[in-house]
């Protein structure tokens, strides 16, 4: 079913800053437009995702970040009325491309949602594996896989006693953290994350972030974040994104992080680092 | 008070928010006995009959909680009162009404329950035949085979169905809704009327207990599908997401997370289903036909069932069969409280660690 969608005038501004290699990547969106229904959300995002980095995004509530990640992996589709313009070119391919199976995209780009969602009717150990079976990969070795991603999520060591407990018996850091065990064990190259600290006391966070830093030597992380110092501390780039009046979201500025938070080009940003505004 | 300061006890669990003032006892009380009182006096005088008594006690304790809420706490005080008045009326009612009939049940259907009542079946057994021969073994058996594949054709179908209108949400979801609800409407009688012209009357079948199977499923299948859809909606929409961006398909979503977080409510489904069903009489009538001998083929023969046993036997002037009836009645209510419990505690999580 192709729905075509009349085109609101409105010209984003090109976004600015550098800094950002476009060599080795393994993410990118070119020219992505999204629209929910008639309404334009975001307009002309083009980002660049180098391989093993992380990339924070940041910008005021409603600016259309989780949106945005959404669609690099194909999640935004499954809203009924979204629609959506541009590339996402992911290892050389556009996952939109007509031959490309969202369920293979979503099998390397793994995403850990904002509140954690573990699966109610399956025990810790189980949801660690929910990945493997819900996509019928065969893994030999299950016990292996499960102490592997339940360390890289910096929780074995909190519930290698009783992984046949439910998830629901975990505090809301830990199921956060088997959340990411969780995506972890399908081995994805991309790692998309929509404030995966925002429910999480400061200690639960900062475990998490240390996560993060680890998992960035072997994979690429894109993770949407509200907090300042979150993103300065995990992000090795970062881009800002901004919605104006009631036009669509766009990104204002991508460059590397210490450039972003120290010296930015556009004052808008510089303002929303500093906290006047947003 | 000085003491329990000098030995620094620690203070005894209490429940503050449950204390009463005095004041608040005495509106309860008062508001309570003054109209009953009242009524009972009327009614003892003779001045009105029983009837008209016990209309003047409802309207007056109503108007009696309304006077003593207002006095209480005002005008939401006043909405407080009338509501916990009618809600005991309410509960009165319900508490009467089922009491009664589980009584009855019990008190006459306990003459004629013996061991053979169960096990033996009723070959041989007129109306008259006295007490402590023949039994309802075939109709006891005969029900449980025939809800038995009533529930194996229903329950699948049902859920398949709840899970094309919450899950699949295919282009005819209006219309299958729609048919699902005209089903649920569907009077038991008809059900049973139409599998007997459809198959029956056109000679493709016997008399047999499948029959009788086809048509409690008509009657079974849009509770269990609307109580599944029902059910599938409350799972929440973050498992579906987590599992998609996990690499898994539609199909297997609905497989290994929706079907497997809403089981205990698919239980409840399935029961409410058999709940709809093993009661109905009617259905039975022109489709097994009933029996007295014992037939566990549901393929072949006349069948026996509890309701329809229990049909027969009341209608007859003769009181041993009339006791038997109401034995068949216990019986059944006794399966049914049964089987539900099992289904319950086999159905309950019992892996540690759940909240």
């Amino acid at each position: 079913m192709i729905t075509t969608v009349e085109a609101v005038p409105f010209v984003a501004p090109k976004t600015q800053g550098a800094g950002v290699p476009d060599q080795d990547l393994v993410l990118a969106s070119k020219n992505l437009y999204v629209w929910f229904g008639p309404r334009m959300v975001l307009a002309d995002v083009s980002l660049n995702f180098p391989k093993n980095s992380v990339t924070a995004l940041i910008g005021p509530s409603g600016c259309g970040k989780s949106t945005y990640i959404r669609t690099l992996n194909r999640m935004h589709e499954l809203i009924p009325s979204a629609a959506l313009a541009g590339q996402v070119i992911f290892e050389d391919k556009d996952i939109y491309d007509p031959t490309v199976n969202p369920v293979d995209v979503r099998l390397r780009i793994g995403m850990v949602f904002q509140k954690p969602n573990p699966f109610p009717a399956m025990t810790i150990k189980e949801n660690v594996l929910s990945g493997l079976k819900l996509a019928k990969l065969s893994n030999s070795n299950q016990n292996e896989l499960v102490e592997k991603s339940l360390s890289q999520a910096g929780l074995w060591n909190e519930v290698k006693d009783r992984l046949d407990n439910t998830g629901g018996s975990l505090s809301g850091g830990q199921q956060q953290r088997l959340c990411i065990a969780r995506s972890l064990a399908v081995d994805p190259h991309v790692l998309l994350m929509d404030e995966p600290c925002s429910a999480l006391d400061p200690g639960s966070t900062l475990r998490v972030e240390q996560t993060i830093r680890e998992l960035s030597e072997f994979m690429t992380v894109v993770i949407v974040t509200h907090n300042m110092q979150q993103a300065q501390r995990v992000a090795t780039y970062t881009a800002f994104f901004l919605l104006e009046d009631n036009n669509p979201g766009y990104a204002v500025e991508h460059g590397p992080t210490q450039h972003i938070f120290g010296n930015p080009i556009d004052q808008r940003t510089s303002d929303y680092v500093n906290g006047r505004f947003g | 008070m000085s003491t329990a300061l000098i030995e620094n006890q620690t203070p005894s669990a209490q429940r503050p928010w449950r204390k009463k003032s005095r004041n608040d006892v005495l509106i309860v009380v008062v508001a309570s006995t003054l109209p009953a009182l009242f009524c009972f006096t009327i009614y003892q005088i003779g001045i009105l009959s029983p009837v008209i008594s016990g209309m003047l006690f409802v309207i007056l304790q109503i108007a009696a909680g309304a006077i003593a809420g207002t006095i209480h706490r005002g005008r939401r005080g006043l909405a407080d009162g009338v509501l916990i008045a009618s809600i005991g009326f309410a509960l009165a009612f319900i508490g009467t009404v089922m009491s009664s009939v589980i009584w009855s049940v019990l008190t006459k259907g306990l003459e004629a329950l013996k061991w053979q009542f169960i096990i033996q079946n009723n070959e041989y057994i007129t109306p008259t035949s006295p007490l402590g021969y023949g039994g309802i073994g075939h109709a006891v058996l005969g029900t449980l085979i025939i809800v038995g594949i009533a529930t194996i054709i229903s329950v699948p179908i049902g859920i398949a169905t709840a899970v094309y209108i919450t899950e699949v949400r295919g282009r005819s979801r209006v219309l299958v809704q729609g048919l699902v609800q005209a089903m649920s409407g569907v009077p038991s009688v008809v059900a049973g009327l139409f599998i007997f012209a459809t198959l029956i009357f056109t000679g493709v079948f016997e008399f047999n207990g499948l029959m009788g199977a086809l048509a409690y499923t008509i009657l079974m299948l849009p509770t269990v599908a609307r109580t599944a859809e029902e059910v599938l909606r409350l799972v929440p929409e973050d498992l579906r997401s987590a599992a998609l961006a996990l690499g898994a398909s539609r199909a297997r979503v609905v497989s290994m997370v929706v079907l497997p977080t809403a089981k205990s409510g698919l239980v409840t489904a399935m029961l409410l289903g058999i709940a709809r069903v093993v009661g109905e009489t009617a259905p039975l009538v022109f489709t097994i036909f009933g029996s007295a001998k014992t037939n566990i083929n549901p393929v072949e023969g006349p069948m026996a069932a509890i309701p329809l046993y229990i049909f027969n036997g009341v209608r007859q002037p003769f009181a041993p069969e009339q006791a038997r009836a109401y034995s068949a009645a216990l019986v059944l209510l006794f399966l049914v409280i049964v089987f539900f419990t099992l289904a319950r505690v086999l159905s309950s999580d019992r892996r540690k660690g759940k909240k």
